[in-house]
């Protein structure tokens, strides 16, 4: 089985996510494109699974797929707690609004 | 009694403290500090006579006492010493200048009574008599020459003495510039011996006893000898007034009188004879210096006598007699009359000294130094006139005074060498004999002008008081005693002679060329060194007499000659000449002054004699007005232009250096550092701190972005 196609997935995913993190105004926006980046790192570990270690479901790629999944699924939560906060702060949630550490 | 002998440097020490004291608070003291002079000196005098009894007595002292301790070590053994060497000679100097010095503080009182610096010159008379024992009691030459230069000092201080007047501080000037130039060949001789000294196994090359030792030894080599001595006769030329030195001698006359009877006639003037005697031994290695030393003492005897004869000023007669007196010393020393020259000091102070307080006394009575103001003086002063005619009686060497012996004793020793060959000695023989007539004669002029006829005062003429007329009367008795120390009553054990011998000049001395010269003069003559050998010579020596020239016995010529015998022949024509010479002075001065001198009227001899052979003269034009009018300006261009210029040009360029320095280096280098960096910190932060944006998403690209260079960095790597 080729690796092309899950890693140009992942590539390709991975770029969206970075343009959505950098890009972005939208903090909500911002949080859902860090989740593209890991889902792209998820598909890079399960796919490399795959080719090296077909026979053994219970190993490694797919564990730490699963993790990050959750720690993922924990980030959100929290960001979106900020998100939420940063908007009842200032009714908005454009993260250009947000330069408190500013020099 | 020995032991007193280590205590002679408290004679030295006691004038030193007492012109101290004067200094400090002579002032107020009842007599003015004069009694602080006079005390301490008595001290000194009564230490001096036991000192000098107790070497006589002890005479001939094998080894004298002689102490110092370090002065300044120099490192590598060589040491520079202060001490004293205690020996008949230095026995007999102390008695004279003690003596002589006891007599001028006493005299002084009365004379410079009312003087406003009368505190003043009793401290300089002590310091003087401090330095000059000092330089006598000297067991090293550094030591001599230190005594040496101070007594130069207090001279110049006192001839000064009546600074008010321009003259005498000329007097001063010349006297003092006069010997001090001959003080640098006494400096160069005395480093010149000490170099011969370093060579051998000493770490005191300046020590006298070593030298002499050295030198009888025949360690010095002949070069050091000569030039050493030579150098250190330039120097006493000028301080004993030999010719053409002297000329500071007549001019010193400008200071009071009773320093020029102590100074100037009876110690200061004799320091020279006495180094050459106390370094007897080694100028006996040379014939050459010892000829050059008799030459140079018979010129001045008979030329520096001439020149008495057409003073009018009582104390210029005695000042060239002086210069004449001097001139036997050194020449006696000239021709191995070693005793013979140190008795001649000794007696000589005593009756020059009384010679000048005597003129003191007749000018302190007319207010006058010439003899054309005198006159008629015998009736008034009685005892001036008594204590006078004794000391010119003395001077004039009249039988059975101190100067007949001493002189007398000089003549021998002239006649001695003489008959060993040398033709220096019939030189002082015959020459002594002539200014021996000058003498008698200018003195009788000065007698007859003074004492005889009618006053010519314009204040009536009156005896000193008691102070002045007792030191005259002391030095009366002196200058006749003095004399028997020395003459035939003595016997050949204890006498003058024993008493001034050292270790290195006993008996049996014989000097190291003599032996040449007499084979030498046996080739020529025969027998010389007998009676008859001298005879031959034309002298008139008393052949018959065998002790008279036992120092020419078996034709061996030693520097002691034994002791005295009488020389009928020569006190023969001795007295002739005296009884001619004032026989002449009596028929042009008898009967009052002539109205025209007969010794201004000699034609060109007058002229010469007048312009004291243009010494005077040949020294103002060819160094006073060279010196004065161009090396003064010289050395003022050099002081003013190049020294100055030189000093401020530094000064100039120093200041000039640091401004720049302190231009560029501090304000552009360092300063420009220091706040260039601050100012280029202040520049750099306020661009750097532009990517402080606070705005995450820019982090965020930075991270990429420098993950991105990473990556691409490691794959090329690999």
């Amino acid at each position: 089985m080729s690796l092309v196609g899950p890693l140009l997935l992942a590539t390709f995913l991975f770029c969206v996510g970075i343009y959505g993190v950098i890009a972005r105004r939208n903090a909500v926006l911002v949080l859902i494109s860090v989740e593209l980046m890991l889902n792209a790192v998820n598909i890079n570990l399960v796919a490399f699974q795959n080719l090296l270690f077909p026979d053994e479901l219970a190993v490694s790629g797919l564990m730490f797929a699963l993790f990050i999944i959750g720690v993922a699924a924990a980030e959100v939560g929290v960001g979106l707690a900020i998100v939420f906060n940063m908007f009842r702060n200032r009714a908005s949630v454009n993260v250009d609004d947000v330069d408190l550490m500013r020099w | 009694m020995e032991a007193l002998l280590d205590y002679a440097w408290l004679v030295v020490v006691l004038p030193l403290a007492s012109a101290v004291a004067i200094t400090a608070f002579g002032k107020n003291l009842p007599w003015k500090g004069s009694e602080l002079g006079i005390a301490s000196l008595a001290i000194s005098w009564v230490l001096s006579v036991l000192i000098a009894y107790q070497t006589f007595i002890m005479s001939p002292m094998e080894e004298p006492v002689e102490f110092s301790y370090e002065w300044a070590p120099m490192g590598s053994e060589f040491v520079f010493e202060l001490g004293m060497l205690v020996d008949g000679l230095t026995a007999v100097m102390l008695l004279l200048v003690t003596t002589v010095s006891l007599m001028v503080h006493i005299y002084s009182r009365e004379y410079m009574h009312g003087e406003k610096r009368f505190t003043y010159f009793f401290a300089m008379l002590s310091l003087f008599t401090f330095s000059m024992l000092l330089l006598v009691i000297a067991n090293n030459l550094v030591q001599a020459v230190v005594g040496w230069e101070l007594v130069g000092v207090c001279s110049y201080l006192l001839i000064g003495f009546y600074w008010e007047e321009k003259s005498n501080q000329d007097a001063a000037n010349k006297a003092f510039l006069t010997t001090k130039f001959a003080d640098i060949g006494l400096i160069v001789g005395v480093v010149v011996l000490s170099a011969g000294m370093f060579g051998l196994d000493t770490s005191t090359p300046f020590n006298i006893r070593e030298i002499n030792a050295a030198a009888t030894a025949g360690e010095l080599s002949t070069t050091t000898v000569v030039l050493g001595m030579l150098m250190i006769f330039l120097g006493c030329m000028a301080k004993s007034g030999q010719m053409p030195l002297h000329v500071w001698l007549p001019d010193a006359m400008a200071g009071p009188t009773p320093v020029s009877a102590l100074i100037h006639a009876a110690t200061m003037v004799t320091a020279g004879v006495f180094v050459l005697a106390r370094l007897f031994p080694v100028l006996a290695q040379s014939l050459v210096v010892m000829n050059v030393i008799a030459v140079v003492g018979v010129i001045t005897l008979f030329f520096g006598g001439l020149l008495a004869l057409v003073q009018d000023d009582i104390k210029k007669v005695l000042a060239y007699s002086t210069v004449s007196q001097l001139g036997y010393m050194v020449a006696a020393i000239g021709v191995g009359g070693y005793t013979a020259s140190v008795f001649h000091l000794f007696t000589h102070g005593f009756f020059k000294a009384l010679l000048f307080l005597g003129a003191g006394s007749l000018i302190h009575a007319v207010h006058s130094n010439n003899m054309s103001d005198m006159g008629g003086m015998a009736k008034a002063m009685p005892y001036t006139f008594v204590t006078f005619i004794i000391g010119t009686l003395a001077l004039a060497g009249f039988p059975l005074t101190a100067g007949f012996f001493s002189k007398d004793e000089i003549l021998i020793a002239g006649e001695i060498w003489a008959g060993a060959g040398f033709a220096t000695g019939h030189l002082v023989y015959w020459v002594g004999i002539a200014a021996a007539f000058v003498t008698t004669f200018y003195m009788a002029r000065a007698c007859f002008l003074i004492f005889a006829g009618e006053s010519r005062s314009h204040h009536p003429p009156h005896e000193s008081g008691k102070q002045m007329v007792g030191p005259l009367v002391v030095l009366a008795v002196l200058s006749i005693a003095s004399g028997y120390i020395f003459s035939p009553v003595w016997t050949a054990e204890q006498n003058f002679e024993t008493w001034t011998e050292t270790e290195f000049i006993t008996e049996e001395t014989v000097y190291p060329f003599a032996a040449d010269a007499d084979d030498a003069a046996e080739d020529q003559g025969e027998a010389v060194g007998t009676p008859g050998g001298i005879q031959g010579d034309g002298v008139l020596a008393a052949g018959s007499e065998p002790s008279v020239l036992a120092a020419a016995e078996d034709g061996e010529l030693t520097v002691l000659h034994g002791a005295p015998t009488w020389h009928f022949d020569l006190l023969a024509l001795l007295l002739v000449v005296f009884f001619a010479a004032v026989g002449v002075a009596w028929k042009f001065y008898g009967k009052g002054p002539p109205d025209r001198d007969p010794t201004m009227q000699m034609g060109r001899v007058t002229t010469v004699l007048v312009n004291k052979y243009g010494f005077d003269e040949f020294g103002y034009r060819f160094i006073v007005v060279p010196v004065r009018d161009t090396m003064s300006r010289a050395a003022s261009y050099s002081s003013n232009v190049l020294i100055d210029g030189a000093v401020s040009g530094v000064g100039r360029m120093t200041k000039n250096a640091a401004f720049a320095t302190y231009r560029v280096l501090d304000q552009k280098v360092i300063d420009g550092g220091v706040n260039g960096a601050a100012f280029s910190a202040a520049w750099w932060s306020e661009r750097l701190k532009r990517t402080q944006s606070g705005n995450v998403q820019r982090y965020a690209a930075a991270l990429v972005a420098g993950t991105i260079v990473l990556v691409v960095a490691f794959a090329a790597a690999t």
